[in-house]
């Protein structure tokens, strides 16, 4: 049951990722730079690091999903976020073993997968010709915004789902 | 065999692969997308045909308050405006007849078609978050006659075209995301068949706009400011469309062309609604016409 609350908050937050550039103000998106809800992959994080207990590969999984579910409904080209949210999250899961789950360490997950997951995405997409883009462009004009953004959206979530995610998790585990 | 016992890498080299397939089937030139992906677009898109509304009137409201504090001013504009527009009404009616008749000697058709469209009236209810892919995706889809390829534009001009098309939703390419493969025949109007044509080859993300490459050499002399609309040449896009306005003209890197950037005219990161131009249909009528 715990689960499909999980389920429905990421599909809440995919339909949310396609309006997103609405809530920004337009003097903001005239300029050059690019901001990208990287929102799914925040909720993730936070799954992984408070719901998953041990040895359960949820997180993983509804990487490889949601992933999936944004390749096909706002790229179209199939795979990329797939596989960087995969390792992204998998990532996470081998090292959280080593580090206790509190705040701080959670707040430096979520900015390297943040910087990592939008590397593998651009890194990706350059390889096969879909975009061509200078590296300096894209360090100051896509991936620090993004970042910076993101990451007031780690802070906004970290504070309404934990406690949550925390309660559900334990639950799960009882069962 | 050892190496197989590593269960992890087996699993990072099978995820590897897939990731390789699947792009390599996507970048392909699909004629269709296939149905498991049409049911997964169409599903989404029904959740967000529900939830753009509120979101919208929610982040409209601060876009009015603006807009309710520029009305006094706005409105003295207008007013004037409006003086003489009714002289342009009567111009316009005039000159329509006009051309009509002096069309009808000459027996024109043919450019009359590049000129008709219709027109299918669409919702923006999402845009794509990868801004490297510019996509909208909007309500309308092949149940309401949406094909691939048609052009799509605002009041105000051309954003972009379809590119796939699911049954009750599509997606949009806008122009920012436009490359060397979707190419538009454009041209900037002047009298006496002085026309200067050309193609709109891109979008520069550095300077913000489109590229467009003169084709003839004859008259050089692009001023900025001037409007530069589709022409209908290639086939795909009805004529007389407005892409932009001319911001500078610059040589191209081997000096032997000239490439003027064009600011396109419609806002392209505040689109609501569009219209969804469907060419085929006139053509199609005029044919039946024909054989009646």
């Amino acid at each position: 049951m715990k689960r499909i609350y999980i389920l429905l908050f990421l599909f809440l937050f995919l339909i949310l990722e396609g309006v997103a550039i609405k809530f920004l103000p337009p003097s903001i998106l005239l300029g050059d730079q690019m901001f990208v809800p990287h929102w799914i992959l925040i909720v993730l994080i936070l799954v992984e690091m408070f719901f998953d207990r041990g040895q359960s590969y949820n997180a993983i999984l509804y990487a490889f999903i949601f992933g999936l579910l944004i390749d096909i409904v706002y790229t179209g080209i199939l795979g990329v976020y797939m596989f960087s949210y995969g390792i992204v999250i998998y990532i996470v899961h081998v090292s959280k073993r080593f580090l206790h789950g509190n705040f701080f360490v959670t707040f430096l997950f979520s900015i390297f997968g943040l910087v990592l997951c939008d590397l593998l995405i651009t890194f990706i997409y350059s390889l096969v010709g879909v975009i061509h883009l200078s590296w300096e462009h894209y360090w100051l004009n896509r991936l620090l915004p993004t970042v910076f953004l993101n990451i007031i959206f780690f802070l906004l979530m970290y504070f309404l789902l934990v406690k949550r995610f925390i309660k559900w998790g334990s639950e799960l585990n009882w069962d | 065999m050892p190496f197989f016992r590593n269960k992890r890498l087996l699993i990072f080299l099978i995820g590897f692969i897939v990731l390789v397939a699947l792009i390599g089937y996507s970048l392909r030139d699909r004629e269709n997308v296939t149905i498991a992906e049409q049911f997964i677009n169409d599903t989404v898109g029904w959740v967000q045909n529900i939830v753009h509304v509120p979101v919208t009137f929610f982040t409209g409201i601060f876009t009015n308050i603006d807009d309710i504090k520029n009305t006094y001013s706005e409105n003295q504009i207008l007013r004037e405006q409006l003086g003489q527009y009714k002289g342009l009404i009567y111009e316009v009616q005039e000159l329509k007849e006009e051309n009509k008749e002096l069309r009808d000697a000459l027996e024109l058709t043919e450019s009359d078609l590049l000129r008709d469209f219709r027109a299918i009236q669409a919702t923006v209810i999402s845009r794509s978050p990868e801004r490297w892919l510019d996509e909208v995706t909007i309500n309308r889809g092949k149940q309401h006659g949406v094909k691939e390829n048609m052009v799509v534009r605002t009041a105000e001009g051309m954003v972009g075209k379809i590119q796939t098309v699911q049954q009750y939703t599509s997606k949009v390419q806008l122009l920012t995301g436009f490359d060397q493969f979707n190419r538009i025949s454009a041209m900037i109007s002047r009298d006496k068949g002085k026309d200067i044509f050309g193609m709109i080859e891109g979008f520069d993300n550095e300077t913000g706009t489109l590229m467009f490459r003169i084709i003839e050499e004859s008259d050089k002399d692009l001023k900025k400011g001037e409007l530069v609309a589709s022409s209908g040449m290639g086939g795909v896009f009805p004529a007389g469309i407005v892409i932009g306005k001319v911001k500078d003209v610059v040589p191209d890197q081997y000096g032997l062309t000239r490439t003027a950037l064009v600011e396109p005219a419609a806002n392209l990161y505040d689109i609501n609604h569009v219209m969804v131009l469907d060419r085929d249909a006139t053509e199609l009528e005029a044919e039946e016409e024909e054989e009646e």
